[in-house]
């Protein structure tokens, strides 16, 4: 049997249902805005006051308190069944996808007889599988068919790229490469990537969904039918939280490697210095949200700010010879 | 929280009663924040008379503020970008070089501010040494709070529970006393902390690991600092050059370079004696994208951990350090040492030795620098490259085509003069030729060596002759040490412990309240049919009001209510089971 070739064509059968995936999704989303009538009914449910006992951080900022709007997905907000139906079809595709992406990874690993990250090719698809399978895992438990397309989208787009522009034969390690801690790491690193992706594509949407609550546009979207702002970026910020538990981690593995491979747990290469970058920019996210006084909104731009230092992290120093430092292994 | 700004900024305004003649632009923003509404009832806007310990009061309190840190944070992760972009002198010192070489105007303004040491510039340490201040001063008063936090009794419940996050509202027939009971059970099991201000209302509070872990993480970042101020001070590397069948004895004078921390004794370093028996190496040999590409590097050795001690075989190879008297030798790097000998017009030799070049790039074509200085009438110097596979034509210059040795030769050129002008040292790799010039042929062209093991050159006029023995290898091994690594290791795991408790653990507030209901309402509230029944009894019911608080999003809590609503209902289904 030959595993790297299986690998090949389950990963080409995954983008095939990812297309598919991806199509279910837009079509979901275009059966799912509220018609007027729900958006009146809406607008009727009083956002609850609360009341600050518990003063401090975490408490809502004032213009997060009137979060009544004319078509807030409030309580009254009724998918309809045609749109339930097909976020199903959707979500299975992408079940089905992902599981697909995963056993190709898996299979390309078990080909080469190593962890499947040693290139540049291996490494986006296996970042692509994270985000797939962590969205499969999460999806359906807490109702995500709006993110899908937001989701499944950028993973045919890194695929993409991967196969026409990254590929390489499959082959063996850098001696550098061959420690148990670079699968720790690795494979951390990919599962925190995962996270910030997800709450990245949310964050996105919690800005989209802030702004239209605040000047509402004359007939409702898409847009209006997801969960109210708030709740858009308690969502990201739980998923930003995840990512920075795991990156964090994964900072401390890559430290322990680097003192085995290197001699030193921390040097300043380019990709410490990105992962460090990545580090204090979520940290200062998290300092963001917790400061009373600090608009909700501007934390979540630092958020992003954070998602674009991991691409480049992935990228450009991975890539660019500027970057180039002892970890420059991309086999380019 | 006690480390909320605005309460920071609130205590500011109340301290600042002072004498109203001060009238520095200080005040003046304490005027303006006044104004904000902050306290718009005050007659006079009293300007914060500060003085000098009152400023430094102030500036302490901004530093150590949340926001402060959260810009500090911000702005370390900027700062710690152009050392990524631009080439940094404790990587390697030759490409700053080069790089100043090809950017003459814009390099001495980057030097001047540091760009090419950014992690040891004044400004990056400036920030990190605020955060690293702000920090400590931002631990010890919320380690304070939280102590006394941790014995306090949760604070008395709110007039209106329904305004809460969470809230729940029944009426039932037990009596005040037994509803309250109820659900102090509920919250007990949940490990909630309980008080009762008076005897209809019940307060609770859980989740104080929040805070602890906050502190444990804050408190371990600090922990991590000092383990890297540690091996900044006590630690030391050293780096040799050895060639396959050398030996090396560990002493301050015998590396090739060493950098030991400002605390570190040279006379004290571990005299192991380390010799380079053969070094393994494996280059992928497959056409394609990897061709090329190094595969194995494995140094077997010889160890003895003093002289004369007992020597036993070691292996190092990447990622594998051996470990000896508290330091550890690691294989960072590889390449060749061609052996070279240099006779006079005599035949007798002047100079054999295996001369490490050191690899440029991925094929290892390697820069050496050979000096005879016993050589006469002038001293001589050989300066060029070693190729372990040469490509034949030399169309492009000297080139290599694979790292590994299939095609070794070595392509100098000749120089004669004072190999050392003014007696100054130098570096064994370059040649400083203020003071010497070319050797040229009889046709006045300059002498260039190209030589395949084996083979000898005669240099042009009488001078001699140079052979190209053969090549061995060499590892580069890294001696390093570095005592603070395990502090930084247990503070970074403390870390991510206090991380995950301090991010996952809900701070909860808990309220019950019990009134009795107003006759006839009970009935309309809570129409099930055992109530009814006890209603009609003449029992007197109670209305239990229950209202749950939390810091931030917080699923659990809703189900916490429930839990309180089902338990006094437990309670009563038990009652009635009974009677
Ligand atoms: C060295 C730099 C610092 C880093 C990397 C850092 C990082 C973090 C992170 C990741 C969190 C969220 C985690 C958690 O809630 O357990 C946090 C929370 C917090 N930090 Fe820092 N911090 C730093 C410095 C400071 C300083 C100087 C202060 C003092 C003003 C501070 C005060 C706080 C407070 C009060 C919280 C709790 C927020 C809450 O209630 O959830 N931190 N910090």
């Amino acid at each position: 049997m030959n595993l790297a070739a299986n690998a090949n064509t389950a990963l080409y059968a995954s983008m095939i249902v990812y297309t598919l995936a991806m199509l279910a999704f837009t079509w979901h989303l275009a059966a799912r805005a509220p018609k007027v009538a729900d958006s009146r009914a809406a607008a009727d449910v009083v956002a609850n006051e609360r009341e600050d006992v518990l003063v401090g951080a975490g408490a809502p900022t004032p213009a997060e308190r009137r979060s009544a709007t004319p078509y807030a997905a409030g309580p009254d907000f009724e998918e309809s069944l045609k749109s339930r139906q097909r976020g199903s079809i959707a979500l299975m595709l992408t079940y089905l996808a992902s599981a697909l992406l995963v056993a190709s990874v898996l299979m390309r690993g078990l080909a080469v007889g190593r962890p499947p990250w040693g290139n540049m090719f291996e490494f986006a698809t296996a970042a692509a599988a994270a985000v797939g399978a962590t969205y499969s895992l999460l999806a359906r438990r807490n109702t995500w068919q709006w993110l899908g397309v937001f989701i499944v989208t950028p993973i045919l787009l890194v695929l993409g790229l991967a196969l026409t522009v990254l590929y390489t034969e499959a082959g063996e390690l850098m001696p550098a490469l061959k420690s148990y801690w670079l699968g720790i790491h690795v494979s951390v690193a990919f599962l925190a990537v995962a996270f910030f992706t997800l709450a990245f594509a949310v964050g996105l949407l919690y800005l989209v969904r802030v702004r239209r609550e605040e000047r509402p546009p004359a007939k409702p979207g898409f847009i209006e039918s997801l969960p109210p702002s708030q709740s858009l970026e308690r969502t990201a910020y739980s998923l930003n939280m995840v990512g920075f538990i795991l990156w964090t981690f994964t900072l401390i593995a890559g430290a322990i490697w680097a003192k085995q491979a290197w001699g030193a747990y921390w040097q300043w290469d380019p990709k410490e210095v990105w992962t460090f970058v990545i580090w204090t920019v979520y940290a200062a996210y998290m300092h963001g949200r917790a400061t009373a006084g600090v608009d909700h909104r501007k934390s979540m731009y630092i958020a992003l700010a954070g998602y674009v230092a991991v691409l480049i992290n992935f990228t450009l120093v991975n890539l660019v010879s500027t970057f180039v430092g002892m970890h420059n292994y991309s086999g380019m | 929280m006690s480390t909320d700004t605005n309460a920071a900024t609130e205590k500011d305004s109340k301290g600042s009663k002072g004498s109203k003649d001060s009238k520095d632009s200080k005040g003046a923003r304490g005027t303006e924040r006044a104004r904000k509404g902050m306290r718009p009832d005050r007659q006079e806007p009293t300007l914060p008379a500060l003085g000098t310990v009152g400023m430094l009061r102030w500036g302490w309190r901004q530093l150590t503020s949340m926001r402060t840190a959260l810009f500090l944070l911000l702005l370390l992760s900027i700062a710690a970008v152009p050392g990524s972009i631009f080439p940094q002198r404790n990587i390697d010192a030759g490409r700053v070089a080069d790089y100043i070489a090809q950017n003459p105007t814009s390099s001495p303004w980057l030097d001047r501010f540091g760009f090419f040491d950014v992690y040891a510039s004044p400004w990056f340490s400036a920030i990190y040494l605020l955060l690293f201040i702000s920090l400590v001063g931002c631990i010890v008063p919320r380690t304070k709070v939280h102590l006394s936090a941790l014995r306090s009794t949760p604070p008395r419940a709110p007039a209106r529970l329904q305004r809460l996050d969470e809230h729940a509202e029944l009426t039932t027939t037990l009596s005040p006393e037994e509803a309250l009971a109820a659900a102090r059970q509920v919250l007990r099991r949940k490990r909630f902390r309980l008080h009762s201000h008076d005897a209809t209302s019940l307060s609770a509070e859980s989740g104080y690991l929040r805070e602890t872990g906050n502190l444990l993480f804050h408190l371990a970042l600090t922990g991590i600092i000092i383990g890297m101020a540690v091996g900044h001070l006590l630690g030391w590397r050293g780096d040799i050059i050895l060639a396959e069948g050398d030996r090396f004895a560990s002493s301050a004078g015998t590396y090739n370079t060493i950098s030991p921390g400002p605390w570190v004794d040279t006379e004290s370093l571990p005299p192991f004696v380390l010799s380079l028996d053969k070094l393994h190496v494996e280059f992928n040999e497959t056409p394609g994208r990897s061709f090329g590409t190094p595969r194995l590097f494995d140094a077997q050795t010889t160890l003895q951990s003093a002289p004369g001690a007992p020597a036993s075989s070691e292996n190092v190879s990447v990622n594998h350090p051996i470990t000896v008297g508290g330091a550890d030798i690691f294989l960072l790097g590889n390449g060749y040492t061609p052996v070279i000998t240099v006779r006079d017009a005599k035949g007798s030799v002047l100079y054999r030795e295996a001369t490490p070049f050191l690899p440029q790039d991925g094929n290892y074509r390697s820069v050496g620098v050979i000096k005879v200085p016993s050589a006469s009438p002038s001293q001589l110097g050989f300066t060029g490259f070693f190729l372990p596979t040469a490509e034949p034509t030399f169309t492009n210059g000297p080139v290599s085509i694979f790292p590994d040795t299939k095609n070794p030769e070595v392509a100098l050129s000749v120089w004669e003069g004072n190999l050392f002008p003014g007696g100054a040292p130098q570096s064994v790799y370059t040649l400083n030729t203020d003071e010497m010039k070319q050797v040229t042929k009889a046709d006045g062209s300059p002498a260039l060596v190209r030589l395949k093991p084996g083979q000898t050159y005669q240099l042009p006029g009488d001078r001699g002759s140079i052979t190209f023995d053969g090549v061995k290898r060499f590892a580069g091994l890294s001696v390093r040490t570095d005592p603070g690594a395990p502090i930084s290791l247990v503070s970074a795991v403390l870390a991510t412990l206090g991380l995950i408790l301090g991010l996952t653990i809900k701070r909860r507030r808990v309220f019950v309240r019990v009134r009795p209901a107003a006759p006839g309402l009970a009935a309309g509230v809570e129409p099930g049919a055992a109530d009814g029944a006890d209603d009609a009894d003449g029992r007197p019911t109670t209305v239990v009001t229950i209202g749950g608080l939390s810091k931030d999003s917080d699923s659990g809590l809703a189900a916490i209510v429930t839990a309180i609503s089902t338990g006094v209902h437990d309670r009563l289904a038990e009652r009635t089971d009974r009677s």
